[in-house]
């Protein structure tokens, strides 16, 4: 008799485990940069910021680059971290609202879109494990009030996927500064192995940014660098570009 | 408990001040020769005593504006915030609501923060459909004829707008705070002055056009100079000093709302009166609605 259960408990335990192994699959690929989210199509400003000169040096890039995520740790980690904590229609609705009104720049709201929604249909098709996410995105998909902005969807996807909130929120900023290195070196300001070596250099960096803006509501979202904004803005008037923010 | 209130409704059919309170620290001056006879609008100038926000002050005002009015509210000079007695703040907070076919347009002068101030802002817009408005929002580094420069300890500045039914319209916070491992010098590199401005409405339409046009020729020039020059390689010294040079004045728009209903100018400097040039010259078309030229000498 007590054979049978414990080999119950074990046979449970193997599935648990089993189901945790195969979630941390789901996870990396959510991180990975194969993942076609389309982030490679943006410099989050950096493109702007070296033709106006802001950025001519590579001391000046790793600066930009951390101001640039801290920018993106007060600003969109709020919705991030509102969306995982109860990742659920009405939730992400109202936020991709909000950050819709707040997201006023041009250049970097149409780049919130354009990820958002290829995040989301990718992930629809890919997680088929949580149906929830494929119901979800059909019922918004006709609405004219969802703009499917990238922070909420990553949010909600990572609350989907069961992966806490304290990584989810480091995962995001892993993803940007991902896609703003590489931006750097398809620009040509550093080279694959440098970039590494910066990458790896400005993740410590990253996690002080991390623990001073996580765990907040999206109602606390604030800008703290004002002149990246203006010079994003500028964006759409670059005479020749390679990235389309 | 406000410290200032002021309403503007139609009376005889013009825009009138119906109603103003204002206690210390503020006061409002509502000249009446601001505008010339027959133009329709009330020029309300917010006043702190002593030119400044002290610290641990509070100042916070309510303005309706009616249905079919138009009201300017503006300043004398800078709002200065002087240094911060231990933790304490100063804060000013602003709820507007603006009617329909109403025009508020606020054009202070910018906000400086002396070394060690603390500085909170919150303003808040409430619109219906077709309310209009203009307005501007800005900062400068310090006294920098005393060497301060983005000296301060504290900044947040919260500027919403809200659609009837609080459905938010634009939201926007910015926050420059010291903080251990950096500057806000650092952030804001060589620019001396940050400014935001908000035209919404079809009262501003044509400004709006006209200033979007105006960014997009002044930036796309500025650019194709400063980085043009890097590919015909010309080696003389002027164009090689240039190349690394940033811009002195950056300015973007975006448009935002249903239909691009609002536009949002944004602007760095590195000097104020750039700033004011700017503001002087793209906001003269309002003259004929407000009796002068907003930041008219």
């Amino acid at each position: 008799m007590e054979e049978t259960i414990e080999e119950d408990e074990r046979s449970e335990s193997v599935v648990l485990l089993r189901s945790s192994c195969i979630t941390q699959w789901s996870q990396w690929q959510l991180l990975d940069s194969i993942l076609p989210t389309g982030g490679f199509a943006h410099s989050f400003g950096l493109e702007a910021a070296v033709q106006t000169r802001l950025v001519s040096s590579p001391e000046d890039l790793e600066t930009h680059i951390i101001h640039l995520l801290d920018n993106t740790a007060s600003l969109l980690l709020p919705f991030v971290y509102s969306a995982l904590k109860s990742p659920d229609l009405e939730t992400w609705h109202k936020l991709d609202r909000v950050l819709d009104a707040t997201l006023t720049n041009q250049v970097s709201s149409k780049a919130s879109v354009s990820q958002g929604s290829a995040l989301f249909r990718i992930a629809a098709s890919v997680f088929t494990e949580i149906p929830y996410l494929k119901t979800i995105r059909d019922a918004s998909l006709g609405s004219k009030n969802v703009c499917f902005h990238h922070a909420p969807i990553f949010g909600l996807v990572c609350g989907l996927l069961g992966m806490d909130s304290e990584t989810s929120q480091r995962a995001y900023l892993f993803v940007t500064l991902r896609d703003v290195v590489s931006a750097a070196t398809r620009l040509n300001l550093v080279g694959p192995m440098g970039a590494s070596v910066m990458q790896h250099r400005i993740a410590i960096v990253a996690e002080t940014i991390l623990e001073k803006w996580m765990d907040r509501e999206a109602g606390e979202a604030c800008q703290t660098s004002p002149l990246l904004d203006v010079v994003q803005g500028c964006h759409g008037y670059l005479f020749s570009r390679l990235f389309c923010s | 408990m406000a410290t200032g209130k002021v309403v503007v409704e139609k009376v005889g059919g013009r825009s009138t001040a119906t109603s103003s309170f204002s206690k210390y620290p503020l006061k409002f001056l509502l000249p009446t020769k601001a505008a010339p006879a027959g133009t329709d609008v009330v020029w309300i100038y917010s006043i702190t005593y002593g030119g400044g926000i002290v610290s641990g002050d509070s100042i916070s005002c309510e303005f309706t504006i009616g249905d079919g009015c138009t009201a300017v509210i503006t300043t004398q000079s800078s709002t200065k915030v002087y240094k911060a007695i231990g933790s304490k703040c100063s804060e000013q907070i602003l709820e507007a609501r603006i009617g329909s076919e109403s025009l508020l347009v606020v054009i202070p002068d910018p906000v400086t923060c002396f070394s060690t101030a603390r500085y909170y802002q919150k303003q808040i817009f409430r619109l219906v459909s077709d309310s209009n408005l203009v307005l501007v929002d800005w900062i400068t580094s310090g006294r920098h004829a005393n060497g301060e420069k983005w000296d301060f300890d504290f900044y947040k500045s919260i500027n919403n707008v809200y659609l009837e039914d609080d459905y938010p319209l634009f939201l926007d916070t910015v926050l420059l705070e010291k903080r251990s491992n950096q500057s806000i010098a650092e952030r804001m590199q060589d620019y001396h002055t940050i400014a935001m401005v908000i035209l919404f409405g079809s009262k501003v339409k044509e400004i709006q056009k006209q200033v979007q046009e105006n960014v997009k020729n002044m930036m796309s020039e500025q650019l194709q100079i400063s980085y043009g020059g890097r590919s015909r390689r010309q080696n003389s010294e002027s164009s090689s000093r240039n190349r690394f040079m940033k811009p002195e004045f950056i300015a973007s728009c975006s448009s935002f709302g249903h239909e691009g209903k609002g536009v949002v100018i944004r602007i760095a400097s590195d000097s104020t009166e750039s700033v004011y040039n700017f503001l002087r010259q793209q906001l003269a078309v309002l003259q004929p609605l407000l009796g002068q030229a907003p930041y008219a000498c």
